[in-house]
């Protein structure tokens, strides 16, 4: 019979007290509720007052909730001992304030890192791939490594759309690290109306790909040949001096350099950091 | 080769050329300088160190003709070559 009672009773008490104080309806639900358990006797005991203290700021759930979910109780029932769990509380909350902080800091240092790494490189001259330019004073001043020799072989292709003969005029050439090359490619436009091209290159093996620099070639512009015409299109480079010191590229005799032409139309990006 | 798109593997980057581009010689007009350097890496089984002297003036010619922004020769490696050509030959 009483707990049937109980929950028609509850609803209907904490909408008359919604009404009646509308700044705190939980906390005022809550009192309520503790007159409707049976076993209240009327007078605050400890039990109750205990109750109520373990409900500090937290915003209670409606009435309806109470009943499934009791309220948060301290563990010990000893107000000195109690004391001491709140101060716990507390203690755990400032704690795990600091850890989420951390974490969301941790978080934004590692997105922050990218652009910064890349400052660094600029600015030291580390990590190969971001270095800024200083060749021009270095293919004054380096020397050839004569005991190494290196065979680079040279090769051709063209896109499907672009109908030029393209293809190099010498099938490899043997360089040591350090000095100038020079090598020639041909093309050829057979068609009757003036074709532009562009090119993009390819270095095998990857890893020797960042000591292979080119002092000028034909790559990354756009080319106009007209009909029929030929051109000779060379390419002049050298291998960097410090591939002789690198221990991965001991075992590395053969560079192929490759070079594809594309047609370029309006508005066509080839998909590499192109020149000017 | 370097279009495998595979996360996490490094990808070619390609750079561009020092110097940048060079003009295409529609007239040929450094033709007989380029024929004479092939001729030379035919005859020495096409090791560059023997024919850098005609890799020079292959470069000197285009300068010349504007077909090449001037460069003194120390800058693009011809050091040795300036001062005395019997350097160069004496290289292998």
């Amino acid at each position: 019979m009483g707990g049937l009672w109980r929950p028609r009773w509850r609803p209907i008490v904490f909408c008359g007290w919604r009404w009646s104080h509308p700044g705190s309806p939980a906390r005022a639900a809550e009192r309520v509720e503790a007159f409707l358990r049976p076993g209240w006797n009327g007078k605050g005991d400890a039990e109750w007052g205990l109750r109520w203290l373990g409900t500090w700021t937290r915003t209670s759930p409606p009435a309806r909730d109470r009943a499934v979910q009791p309220p948060r109780r301290p563990k010990s029932t000893n107000p000195f001992t109690r004391a001491q769990e709140e101060d716990w509380r507390r203690r755990n909350k400032t704690v795990l304030t600091y850890v989420v902080a951390a974490a969301v800091g941790m978080l934004g240092a590692s997105y922050a890192a990218v652009p910064l790494y890349r400052l660094y490189c600029q600015t030291t001259g580390l990590g190969g791939s971001a270095v800024a330019g200083h060749a021009s004073d270095q293919i004054e001043n380096m020397v050839p490594v004569k005991d190494r020799i290196i065979k680079v072989t040279f090769n051709a292709d063209v896109h499907a759309s672009l109908q030029w003969n393209f293809r190099p005029q010498q099938t490899e050439i043997y360089v040591v690290p350090g000095e100038t090359a020079l090598a020639f490619y041909k093309a050829k436009n057979p068609t009757d109306k003036p074709v532009i091209g562009i090119s993009t290159y390819n270095v095998v093996p990857f890893e020797a790909g960042q000591y292979f620099n080119k002092i000028q070639c034909f790559c990354f512009e756009e080319q106009r040949l007209n009909p029929q015409e030929e051109v000779d299109m060379p390419v002049f480079f050298y291998i960097d001096p410090e591939f002789a010191e690198d221990p991965k590229m001991v075992n590395v005799d053969l560079i192929t350099l490759s070079y594809t032409f594309f047609e370029a139309k309006e508005g066509y990006k080839l998909p590499v950091p192109g020149y000017n | 080769m370097s279009t495998a798109m595979n996360f996490g593997t490094k990808s070619f980057q390609p750079r561009p050329p020092d110097k940048g581009s060079f003009p295409l010689d529609h007239f040929g007009e450094c033709k007989s300088f380029k024929e004479k350097f092939m001729k030379c890496l035919r005859d020495n089984n096409f090791e560059n160190a023997l024919c850098r002297n005609q890799s020079k003036e292959y470069l000197e010619c285009r300068m010349n003709r504007q077909l090449m922004a001037q460069e003194p020769l120390e800058k693009l490696g011809f050091r040795d070559l300036i001062n005395g050509k019997s350097e160069a030959k004496n290289e292998f």
